[in-house]
């Protein structure tokens, strides 16, 4: 009681029991804010008047429990103790019982007046719950209301149940609780120290049961309330108590089940997963479902490319005639060889590629906003496992079919340095936004329709080299017993949101454009610079006499001196590989005129390299680009990672080695084919 | 004692979704979904959080210093969202 003779009625319960709402609805416009005393923890306060009798509510703050785990609960629970509210509403969540009435156990051993508000029945309603209230009156000792906050013709239940309350001062009978504590021997021995002691309205029960949970405050004010003995003998039984909160957050769980147990009708319904989740939690066909449903994603994100492919070529068709009208209009050969062989061949090259930008991320990030995205993950779970790797490495490596970057800064998730740093060396493997970009936009321009085959190899070929990099380097990087288990929960599927993902498709795709064409432009500039000759005649620049020079080593591993330039340069990042190719196998002062057949000059640059790179080459080209390091700031994020020089080399050096090994082993088989 | 075989069936190393926690303890996915909130809450497991794209300076949505915790380059606005949860035992 205030003193002006309001009787104050304190609102108890976690957030999202609606709490707030009915806050709002019984004292509407009459509210007050400010702060605990000493705390910044807002204080919310507001006054209504019912049959003549005046009330002060007080909106407590929302919280999971009545633990000392923060300032909002610890303010909460000495409020409540301290006698200064009347009565105590306690809210629970109709819909979800067993779970919200956990506020209630947690308060179950303050002995105050109180009552309790079974909130949005309307929802337990639909959910096919009916809730005898009776009997968990019986049970509780204490006025119960089911209702609904938002319904204002439902509020005679609840005024009914508060004035019952402030009338008869009823208290919450907490005996089947207690006898729940009774079966653990910590509270039983921290009992009969404490004796029957109670400190404001908290019974012995409660800061027995606080002191099992090793709640810091409750037992330095224990101790303050023993003699000096009974202390000694309290601090010790408290020292030995190993997950308290555990074993009593069991008991009250337990007395919630048994409460709730024959007072709730709950109409059947089994939840049964859906015929895709049953199909991709399939033992046996569970990754071969999820490997076909990317592989149909990345075709399917092929379609959006092929507009961007013919652009691109559109583009690619331009330097000749508008070299000849540069040159006719005056211009100087120098000026005009740089517009066209490096700046409109390198837009073409990089709308080419664009497509398959937007294509690809427009269906993983489908599948990631429909909930497919988190399944695939699931499903390689324990593929993980067998790495020696944490669940959580899926996530860096789904970012890393994006980004290698944004996958090795997610793998800061992972606390063991040495699954971290496996994680980055596997996350390598997977071959990047770019490598997305570049590679199917070759393999389209070199193998037309079996590009789908192409890519399948690629994908398989990405899980064993995953599957071998980890037996090489995981025995000196991780210990089996450093997993631990894990919790996942999978979404439930849903309509996407267009508009968000459209503004992430083209902002990537914008994104990826500037990027690429900054990398494209430079390291087209740079070569066009090592082969350009006013002559004409490039065979004499440096660039053609030390790549003749080295030609004989590099077709080790299926490369010209010419693809192979353009690896190195893919090290980059995979489009300085287009860099290269659109300068050294084009342009006035092409190096490749005199190699083409017939010496006949090509009209662009896709029949230019078709003309030049046999199918084994381009087969060998390709793998060796798309394993190979991701890019150079790749190498520098996993620096800043690892923040060890020797494994950042190890990886690249792995990398650099595998993919030429790589790309070996395809040139051999494609000369097998074709 | 449902919350202590569940931690103990996270000690094996492998992970399940709440479904399959349900099947192998024979509790209801409500009352498992009421334990993993409760271990959560009480700092005994913790919800895993991914940051996407740390500091990478390769996008422009980054670089231009925003929103570092994700950027339009590497993931959607506001990060993927739909990827389910994870937890871990502390």
């Amino acid at each position: 009681m205030t003193d002006k003779n309001e009787i104050v009625i304190a609102l108890l319960g976690q957030p999202n029991s609606g709490k707030s709402t009915l806050f709002n609805a019984l004292t509407g416009l009459r509210q007050h804010v400010g702060n605990w005393p000493g705390k910044t923890v807002e204080k919310k306060e507001g006054s209504f008047v019912y049959n003549d009798r005046k009330y002060l509510a007080a909106d407590l703050p929302g919280t999971y429990s009545l633990s000392a785990n923060s300032d909002e609960e610890i303010i909460t629970r000495d409020y409540i103790a301290s006698g200064k509210a009347d009565v105590v509403c306690i809210l629970a969540d109709s819909s979800q019982l067993e779970r919200s009435l956990y506020m209630l156990s947690d308060f179950a051993g303050i002995d105050v007046p109180c009552f309790l508000v079974l909130n949005m029945d309307d929802v337990a309603r639909e959910q096919g719950k009916e809730i005898r209230v009776s009997d968990i009156e019986d049970r509780l000792g204490i006025p119960v209301v089911l209702f609904s906050a938002t319904d204002r013709k439902g509020y005679d239940k609840f005024y009914a149940a508060l004035e019952k309350a402030v009338e008869n001062k009823p208290l919450l009978n907490s005996d089947a609780l207690e006898a729940k504590y009774g079966q653990i021997p910590e509270y039983v021995s921290i009992r009969s120290i404490i004796g029957d002691i109670s400190d404001n309205s908290k019974s012995s029960m409660w800061l027995a049961a606080k002191a099992v949970e090793g709640d810091a405050p409750v037992v330095s004010r224990i101790r303050t309330l023993l003699s000096d003995d009974k202390a000694a003998e309290f601090d010790e039984a408290v020292k030995n108590i190993d997950k308290g909160i555990v074993k009593t957050g069991e008991c009250k769980f337990a007395w919630i089940d048994e409460l709730i147990s024959g007072s709730v009708n709950k109409s059947k319904k089994t939840v049964e997963l859906g015929k895709f989740d049953r199909l991709i939690t399939h033992r046996i066909w569970g990754k071969a479902v999820v490997v076909i449903t990317i592989l149909l994603g990345l075709l399917a994100s092929f379609i959006p490319a092929l507009p961007f492919m013919g652009l691109g070529s559109a583009v690619g068709m331009l330097p000749d005639p508008l070299n000849e009208m540069m040159i006719n209009a005056g211009c100087p050969a120098f000026i005009a060889a740089i517009v066209c062989d490096v700046l409109i061949r390198c837009l073409g090259f990089v709308i080419q590629m664009l497509g398959f930008v937007f294509g690809v991320t427009f269906v993983f990030g489908l599948l990631e906003e429909i909930g497919v995205m988190a399944r695939i993950s699931y499903v390689f779970d324990n593929t993980m496992a067998k790495f020696g790797l944490q669940g959580k490495s899926v996530m860096p490596f789904l970012i890393s079919f994006g980004c290698t970057m944004g996958g090795a800064a997610g793998t800061r998730v992972i606390d063991n340095w040495g699954q971290k740093v496996l994680t980055i060396a596997l996350s390598w493997a997977i071959p990047c936004g770019a490598a997305w970009a570049v590679v199917p936009m070759l393999s389209t321009l070199f193998f037309g329709a079996w590009t789908p085959v192409i890519i399948a190899v690629i994908l398989i070929v990405m899980i064993l080299h995953m599957w071998l990099t980890a037996k090489i380097f995981g025995g000196s990087l991780v210990k089996p017993e450093n997993r631990c288990g894990m919790i996942m929960e999978l979404p439930p599927y849903h309509k996407p949101k267009w508009g968000a993902l459209m503004r992430y498709v083209f902002g990537r795709t914008k994104d990826t454009f500037i990027r690429s064409l900054k990398v494209v432009l430079i390291v087209a500039f740079v070569f066009w610079l090592l082969s350009y000759t006013s002559s004409g005649d490039a065979s004499n620049t440096v660039l053609f006499k030390v790549g003749q020079a080295i030609e004989p080593v590099t077709m080790i591993f299926g490369m010209k001196w010419q693809t192979f330039t353009a690896f190195v340069a893919s090290s980059l990042g995979k489009e300085g590989a287009l860099g290269v190719l659109s300068t050294i196998f084009s342009g006035t002062g092409t190096l490749s005129v005199g190699m083409m057949a017939g010496g006949e000059q090509a009209a662009n640059l896709n029949e230019l390299l078709l003309a030049n790179i046999t199918k084994p080459e381009a087969l060998a080209f390709i793998f060796a680009i798309t394993f190979n390091m991701p890019c150079i700031v790749a190498l520098a994020a996993t620096y800043q990672e690892t923040h060890s020089v020797k494994w950042t080399s190890i990886i690249g050096l792995y990398y650099t080695f595998t993919a030429l090994v790589l790309s070996g082993i395809a040139y051999h088989i494609g000369l097998l084919i074709w | 004692m449902p919350m202590q075989d569940l931690i103990r069936l996270l000690k094996d190393g492998k992970s399940r979704s709440v479904g399959m926690i349900a099947a192998e303890l024979g509790m209801s996915v409500e009352q498992v979904q009421r334990d993993i909130e409760f271990l959560e809450q009480n700092g005994i497991i913790r919800r895993i959080e991914f940051s996407m794209c740390g500091d990478c300076s390769g996008c422009s949505g980054s670089s231009s210093g925003e929103d570092r915790k994700t950027c339009p380059g590497c993931t959607p606005e506001g990060g993927f969202k739909n990827m389910g949860v994870m937890w871990e035992i502390v």
